[in-house]
């Protein structure tokens, strides 16, 4: 076998058993992963034992060792940079939106309080107001005055925190990275 | 490193292909071996020298200018 074909096989195998996991998902049935992916895996080996022809030698195992520690470096310090950035809209306070809720006495005698949005890092005023709302009578709050009070902080503050989110994910994928190369550079390290 | 392997191969009327299929290498690291873009390793070296029945020496040349402390950074 050629390392064409080789390559063609292995790229069909694996097609197949990404769709049969995926529809296996859809559908609920998760004995099918468990049979398809080592019978995939066995596929490929099986075509990798046919081949004739020298598929990778040192040199090419040189270039991808090259190749993996370049992707590592540049990952690690671009993926640092992002989930620093996107962490900070958490606990930074001139990035985080400004919520003002001020309590009013109506002439009735009743309470009334207007929660006012203001944009990230600005004064509080006419100009930079995003949204507000008033809950005309505190003390007699019904279900959608309430339902809006409970929503309005953190509606405000959903995209902040979706983009903290998303610095905390990429921190700890960076983190299970550098642990998994970590360890594996002990094992070679001791190997060697 | 410098190498006579082209030299030898022709000596020897053998193809890149042959020599590669011989060595157990692909035909692209002969390629770069001959053309001085990759130094292969000391077990590739000896059993590309056993091929062509000379010494290591005999193939591959070691150049201080060339082959020096800071030649294995890239």
């Amino acid at each position: 076998m050629k390392r064409l074909t080789y390559l063609t096989c292995s790229l069909i195998v694996a097609c197949m058993v990404a769709a049969m996991v995926g529809w296996s998902m859809a559908a609920g049935n998760f004995l099918i992963p468990v049979v398809a992916i080592p019978l995939g895996i066995i596929v490929i080996l099986a075509c990798r034992a046919q081949v004739d022809v020298v598929i990778a030698d040192e040199r090419e195992k040189r270039i991808r060792s090259k190749a993996a520690l370049r992707t590592l470096e540049v990952v690690v310090i671009a993926g640092a940079i992002a989930a620093i950035i996107l962490y900070s809209y958490v606990v930074s306070i001139p990035l985080t939106p400004i919520i003002t809720g001020k309590m009013f006495l109506n002439g009735d005698g009743t309470q009334s309080m207007t929660i006012a949005e203001y944009k990230p890092g600005s004064a509080p005023g006419p100009q930079t107001l995003v949204r507000s709302t008033t809950i005309k009578d505190l003390n007699a709050m019904n279900e959608s005055e309430a339902m809006t009070y409970c929503t309005y902080v953190r509606e405000g503050f959903s995209e902040n925190e979706s983009r903290g989110l998303a610095g905390t994910v990429i921190g700890c994928s960076l983190a299970a990275l550098l642990v998994t190369f970590g360890a594996f550079y002990l094992y070679y390290r001791k190997k060697y | 490193m410098k190498n006579r392997i082209r030299v030898l191969r022709a000596e020897h009327d053998m193809t890149q292909e042959q020599l590669a299929e011989l060595v157990g290498v692909t035909r692209n690291t002969i390629i770069s071996m001959e053309k001085n873009k990759y130094c292969p390793s000391l077990k590739l070296a000896y059993r590309i020298a056993h091929i062509f029945g000379v010494g290591i020496d005999d193939v591959f040349t070691y150049e201080e200018e060339i082959d020096g402390p800071s030649s294995d950074e890239e």
